[in-house]
């Protein structure tokens, strides 16, 4: 006891700024779209005008001096920005988001200053017929060999036979459980569903995030995650008010409290997985054998990029597998890359949160565009959540 | 004078941290009387009321209200009222709330019946009938001041207390007041204290005035007696208008003094403290006592500098070679003109009897006080 | 002579424009502009990717009920929650305006004030961590005391609402007693009242224009809040904040959450001009300034 509360106490203000960018993975960071990203951004700016990250003078061309990347929390190597930097002299400014909706909502709304960014597979289609992503010149992107690339997570990158986007890494969504907090052995989402209104009782969390957590609740009778159907959303709707008074949050954060032991369980990403079980080997990540969801992160360009050569030559950097593999083995999600793969360790490509059994990937699917911008769910959503 | 006194001091001493405000004072004050606590800024006098009020405590000695020890009492089982300087009334009630404000405060409560009967009698005594439903605001400094004293007249205190009511007053209704406050003392018949700087408004209006200094009473009296007897240099200088002449005790011979002036002029006068030959005095020589006349006839001799006349009265200042400037105030008869005019030399003399002689204050010469009508709040 | 007077009025007046133009300015852009921009996002309609796509309807208006939870949730969070603050900020700033010696009290007001210098998320973010498993549940099973949950319950979020909010009612109310006439409570004992009837007759009735200032200003910006509910009380109740939010950033249904916006700022300004109402009839003579 003693020794978990010394861990917990003092915090370190890097590990309090840690923390604090943490919550842009969750609700928070979606939410605090004044406080911390402005933090972020403020914070980046005076490092680089106090001389903080200074300039190397050589420059292969004309890369300007700076670019700013739209990414996930915890998500890259932050030697990787470092290396970058001193190979090119393009400083990067990372702004990390918490859902794909914000970053589109951002694109969208223009003048977003970013040269990259990173959407998920769904989102795609959905930039590509708002016209706010532009193909990609492959010839700047010589370290990309599509046929490397597993085709099956590649796939939405690519429409009409036209490179929008390459992958960056894949992964699944499950749950985490605290095997010393809840012992019974569980395999699927309806013993997720149950135990959260049983010994999970006021331990669990699901997503704010209406796709996976109205998808996980779609696949407790078996129905497809990204289902549409009025009577199967009404019945998973019927299910999430019944689990609702029983959580413990519904919050996208969901490290803090698993690791603080607040929390027993939770919805979860497979990076994230990977993280908790690697620093409290007691956390456990599960798939549910009934399926969910099964997701590819990529990189894209957007159309008013305001330092195009320099998102080109980042990307082209980050997809370099000597690059790449750092950055898997940093945020813990299974990459796309067959050249990145032969590079992993052998008990990393063990790892089975990183690359499950085929039985269990089967089962998964891709969310759909559909699914995230139908309102019906946006609709059950918040009457999920004010319930 | 047998009955109890209504307040009672018994060598009261207040001190707030290393300042002594009132310094073993002993007093008592007899039913049914106006009494005025008369004296300079920081003098002690507020201090003392607000002893009676129970908003201080005495360091040392005590304070009794018609016979009983006040200690540890707090201001609101105490049978006495005050009138604060500015009023104090409560802006969010109207007048007839604040005047009732006391009434309804009393255990066992009054009926409404009579709480609004008594409020009602309280405006018709302070000629404010009608008035009842008005904000303060509303009301004129005059107006005011009646809601006040209503205000603490309705509750029948057994003495009612004033700090500098009129001070915020303009002069004509600050006269028509003390009138209205000396009437309303004598219907009621309770005993008034009234704390003030101004001397003319104690004289006018109070039965007894105590005199206060540095914390201490210097000396308490009828009006006159304290005008007219003054106990001390401080008192015959603070109260009323004095030329304060200074000179040397030259003889004695009863209660009179011969005094030798810087001039060398000798004048008798009349002591009210311990002298003897030799000692440097002060002479008082009040402006009405001295009489002005043609050259060569009086005992000092000087010109006319300045002259106001005033009507029924005409006031002077002489210079007298040697001993300084002097105001005299003469009476003035209709139809005998016979003003000196300034530049005309004039001689001075003065009743026998009228000059008075105490031991010397620091002012050297001559020195005419006027009203102190600058108090800072204490 | 008119004519200059009426020339050197017209320059008056034309000073008074320039120096006030600044802040005109402000407003404009900051205010106007983004008003009347959801004024016209509330009656359009939600593009089919999301966003706003022009339109004459009330359909977003019709569908208010559909947030009628978070609409019921927020208007009893906000007046409980300005409550809750009134009862620890009282007390806090009776003692500051009344008790305190003269040369601690600006050195408490500051004590009060400084944390409020830094960014609510960051203070809110430290109770996480006090309430969380690791913190005084932690101190808690030092002691013997297993699995005890304070964050994520409604204990959690009254607090941080508490905190967040404290200086905002404290402020106000210790400015209104501040500016107390002592002497009103010594006339209050003299009339017979004892220290409770002066409190409540005087004290309390005079401070009320703090109180109602201290009580909108809160109870306002806590029909905005979101951050506090779901940081300390894990998202699980939902506010007028987070169907904004969430409309805005999840869904991209910027027309109905435009048409929500625009009816919380209706709400918000019938709370003031009520608490105003009140605040003049209770503090009875002069007008109240509220903000």
């Amino acid at each position: 006891m003693s020794k978990s509360y010394r861990d917990g106490l003092p915090i370190t203000p890097d590990k309090f700024v840690d923390q604090l960018m943490r919550l842009k993975r969750g609700s928070i960071g979606r939410r605090d779209f004044l406080g911390l990203t402005g933090l972020g951004v403020a914070t980046a700016v005076m490092a680089r005008e106090l001389g903080i990250m200074p300039t190397p003078a050589f420059a292969a061309e004309n890369l300007g001096d700076r670019m700013s990347i739209a990414t996930w929390p915890n998500y890259h190597d932050p030697q990787t920005f470092e290396n970058f930097k001193a190979e090119t002299g393009v400083a990067v400014e990372v702004n990390v988001f918490g859902s794909n909706e914000e970053m589109l909502a951002k694109l969208q709304a223009g003048g977003s200053g970013w040269s990259l960014f990173v959407p998920t597979n769904y989102t795609i289609s959905t930039y590509k017929k708002l016209g706010i992503i532009e193909p990609l010149d492959m010839a700047k992107l010589a370290n990309y060999d599509g046929t490397k690339e597993d085709s099956r997570f590649t796939a939405e990158g690519t429409i009409d036979g036209t490179i929008y986007a390459v992958p960056k890494n894949w992964g699944t969504t499950g749950f985490a459980v605290n095997t010393k907090k809840l012992a019974k052995p569980m395999s699927s989402w309806k013993e997720f569903w149950d135990t959260a209104m049983a010994e999970g009782d006021g331990r669990t969390m699901v997503h704010d995030y209406q796709l996976t957590t109205i998808g996980n609740a779609l696949k407790y009778y078996g129905y497809s995650f990204n289902s549409l159907k009025q009577d199967e959303l009404a019945r998973a709707e019927e299910l999430l008010l019944k689990v609702k008074p029983h959580l413990f949050a519904v919050s996208s954060d969901y490290q803090p409290g698993m690791r603080a032991g607040d929390a027993w369980m939770t919805m979860c990403w497979t990076n994230d997985g990977a993280q908790l079980h690697r620093d409290i080997p007691e956390i456990a990540y599960v798939l549910g054998n009934e399926g969910g969801e099964i997701w590819t992160d990529f990189y894209a360009i957007p159309k008013d990029a305001p330092n195009k050569p320099a998102g080109y030559a980042l990307l082209n950097y980050l997809i370099n597998p000597a690059v790449a593999v750092k950055e898997h083995l940093a945020n813990g999600a299974p990459s796309t890359d067959a050249r990145v793969n032969a590079l992993l360790p052998k008990e990393v490509l063990d790892n089975p949160i990183l690359y499950p059994a085929a039985d269990l990937l089967k089962p998964l699917e891709f969310g759909a565009a559909a699914t995230l911008t139908d309102p019906g769910r946006a609709e059950l959503m918040a009457r999920f959540k004010s319930a | 004078m047998t009955a109890v006194p209504d307040i009672e001091f018994r060598t009261v001493t207040k001190r707030y941290g290393a300042v002594t405000a009132v310094s073993g004072i002993d007093l008592a004050i007899p039913p049914s009387a106006f009494v005025a606590l008369l004296g300079p800024s920081g003098c002690g006098k507020t201090t003392c009321l607000r002893m009676i009020g129970g908003f201080e405590q005495p360091s040392e000695g005590q304070v009794l209200i018609r016979g009983r020890d006040m200690a540890g009492t707090p201001p609101y089982r105490r049978p006495v009222n005050m009138v604060f300087q500015q009023y104090a009334l409560f802006p969010h009630l109207d007048v007839e709330e604040n005047i009732s404000y006391g009434l309804r405060q009393a255990r066992p409560r009054l009926s409404s019946r009579e709480i609004s009967q008594r409020a009602g009698e309280a405006l018709s005594m302070v000629q404010l009938a009608g008035y009842g439903r008005r904000k303060i605001h509303e009301l004129s400094g005059g107006q005011q001041q009646r809601v006040a004293l209503a205000r603490a007249l309705v509750n029948k205190p057994a003495v009612l207390l004033l700090d500098e009511p009129l001070a915020a007053l303009d002069k004509k209704l600050r006269t028509d007041m003390q009138i209205e406050l000396q009437n309303l003392q004598r219907e009621i018949g309770i005993t008034f204290v009234l704390v003030t700087h101004d001397q003319e408004e104690a004289l006018s209006m109070s039965d007894f005035v105590c005199v206060m200094n540095g914390g201490r009473v210097v000396q308490i009296g009828q009006p006159s007696e304290i005008y007219d007897e003054p106990a001390d240099l401080f008192v015959a200088d603070f109260v009323g208008k004095t030329n304060l002449v200074s000179g040397k005790v030259a003889g004695l011979s009863g209660d009179l003094v011969d005094v030798v002036l810087a001039d060398g002029t000798v004048i008798s006068a009349r002591k009210r403290l311990p002298l003897s030959r030799g000692d440097a005095v002060s002479v008082s020589l009040r402006p009405e006592s001295l009489s002005l006349s043609a050259p060569g006839s009086g005992a000092l001799n000087g010109i006319v500098r300045n002259r106001i006349f005033l009507g029924s009265t005409a006031e002077y200042a002489i210079e007298v070679q040697g001993i300084g400037s002097l105001l005299a105030k003469a009476d003035h008869v209709i139809g005998q003109g016979n003003l000196f005019r300034p530049g005309e030399p004039v001689a001075i003399g003065f009743a026998a009897g009228a000059p008075l002689a105490f031991p010397h204050a620091k002012n050297n010469g001559t020195n005419q006080r006027e009203d102190q009508n600058v108090e800072i709040l204490s | 002579m008119a004519l200059s007077m009426r020339g050197s009025l017209f320059r008056k007046n034309l000073v008074t424009a320039l120096l006030l133009a600044p802040a005109a300015l402000w407003l404009v852009v900051f205010l106007v502009l983004p008003f009347v921009a959801i004024a016209i996002f509330s009656v359009g309609e939600r593009a089919p990717e999301g966003g706003y796509q022009a339109a004459l309807t009330f359909a977003q208006y019709a569908n208010l009920p559909a947030r009628a939870t978070a609409f019921w949730n927020t208007m009893v969070l906000a007046p409980a929650g300005a409550l809750a603050c009134l009862l620890v900020a009282y007390p806090v700033a009776y003692y500051l305006a009344l008790r305190a010696p003269q040369r601690w009290r600006l050195i408490l007001l500051a004590m009060i004030v400084i944390p409020f210098w830094t960014s609510l998320l960051m203070r809110t973010y430290a109770w996480m961590y006090i309430l969380g498993g690791r913190g005084i549940p932690a101190l808690l099973a030092y002691v013997g005391i297993e699995d005890l949950r304070l964050i994520n319950t409604p204990g959690a979020v009254l607090l941080g609402i508490v905190y967040g909010y404290l200086p905002l009612m404290i402020l106000p109310i210790y400015v209104s007693l501040e500016r107390l006439d002592r002497r009103l409570l010594e006339a209050s004992a003299d009339l017979g009242a004892t220290p409770l009837s002066t409190f409540l007759g005087v004290t309390l009735r005079l401070s009320l224009p703090g109180v109602t200032t201290g009580f909108s200003l809160v109870m306002i910006l806590l029909l905005g809040e979101y951050l506090i509910p779901t940081l300390l009380g894990g998202g699980k109740v939902f506010f007028i904040g987070n169907a904004l939010v969430d409309l805005f950033l999840q869904s991209r249904n910027w027309p109905f959450g435009s048409a929500i916006a625009i009816t919380l700022v209706l709400v918000s300004v019938v709370v003031l001009i009520v608490a105003n109402r009140i605040s003049t009839r209770l503090s009875g003579a002069r007008r109240v300034d509220l903000i």
